[in-house]
């Protein structure tokens, strides 16, 4: 009853489930929304990122860049994850036994507590000149994303 | 031999040797793809960064050309690499391009995004000096953020698109 496979299936029979398996530009549709908001987020880890690498925006306040990038993360970030039920909705017994999904939704979960944890905490005391600590985190942050990213586009292909 | 001049370039590209090769490969498509949309993010992320800078909606303590400086070359390697991949798919692909509408539509919407800087840059932001600490850049360079911004999102749309038609 509480397994992940029953929750997956009740996905695939509800409403939404058989609006993107029926309908012909559902699925299409919902997949743009996902890539549109992925180059939003994808850009604003990347900046935040490279600003705790000391490589750009040097002079400015890392706890500025990441308040307003933060902003951009998080709204491209809840798109993704509503658009991504929908897709997911779509497909979700393949997806359940897919190995690429499963390291995606690992790799997404602790992509997303590193970053409200770790992440932002980092930020807001980041000085211009980066520490080793604060190169960790950016690097660690950016691997976790592009794993999430990579996962996901090896949902489609294996 | 009536073919039109386009439609037999483009079958030239895809009867090639490296066209036949990419479309016929386990993996080089996939590969190429994955990288042409890693890069659009990279050059669609960072220039919409400075897109939301000048409508007013991030940023706004940091000038306009400091974002741009720090941005710009990003958005410069996305689009080298972008562009470079995205040959590689075309060239594989080139005669069935050619009637794709989504295809079609996504070369009219890169030849505006490309029109959009070149007027961009030759006009309002010739006097960036002037309004770079403003929190909301003058109307001229907001309308060409909210093209950039529209732009790309179709583009991104229309290219997703391609695969469906």
């Amino acid at each position: 009853m509480f397994s992940p496979h029953h929750w997956f299936e009740a996905l695939a029979q509800s409403p939404i489930g058989h609006f993107t398996q029926t309908s012909q530009w559902a699925f299409a549709v919902i997949e743009m929304v996902h890539l549109v908001a992925l180059a939003a987020l994808g850009g604003s880890v990347l900046l935040l990122d490279l600003r705790l690498l000391g490589i750009t925006l040097k002079g400015e306040s890392a706890a500025v860049l990441s308040r307003d990038l933060g902003r951009i993360l998080l709204v491209s970030l809840s798109l993704m994850i509503v658009s991504g039920i929908g897709l997911l909705s779509g497909e979700a017994l393949k997806c359940y036994y897919s190995p690429a999904f499963r390291w995606k939704m690992a790799l997404l979960a602790a992509a997303v507590v590193f970053y409200f944890t770790v992440h932002r905490r980092t930020a807001l005391r980041a000085s211009a000149e980066a520490g080793p600590t604060q190169r960790v985190v950016a690097i660690v942050s950016l691997l976790l994303w592009l794993g999430v990213g990579i996962a996901g586009r090896a949902i489609g292909l294996i | 031999m009536t073919q039109p001049l386009l439609l037999h370039l483009c079958q030239t590209l895809y009867d090639s040797h490296i066209g036949t090769m990419i479309r016929e490969s386990d993996y080089a498509f996939s590969v190429i793809e994955s990288v042409h949309v890693l890069f659009i993010t990279l050059l669609v992320g960072t220039i919409s960064i400075l897109d939301l800078r000048m409508l007013g909606l991030i940023l706004r303590e940091i000038p306009v050309t400091r974002i741009a400086r720090a941005v710009l070359p990003l958005t410069w390697a996305g689009f080298v690499v972008m562009l470079a991949s995205g040959l590689l798919l075309f060239w594989a692909e080139a005669a069935k391009n050619y009637f794709n509408p989504a295809f079609r539509v996504k070369l009219v919407l890169l030849v505006l995004v490309g029109l959009n800087p070149l007027i961009f840059h030759t006009t309002v932001y010739h006097r960036v000096a002037e309004w770079e600490l403003e929190h909301r850049s003058p109307w001229r360079a907001r309308v060409a953020a909210c093209s950039s911004l529209l732009l790309w999102g179709g583009i991104i749309v229309a290219g997703r698109a391609i695969a469906y038609f």
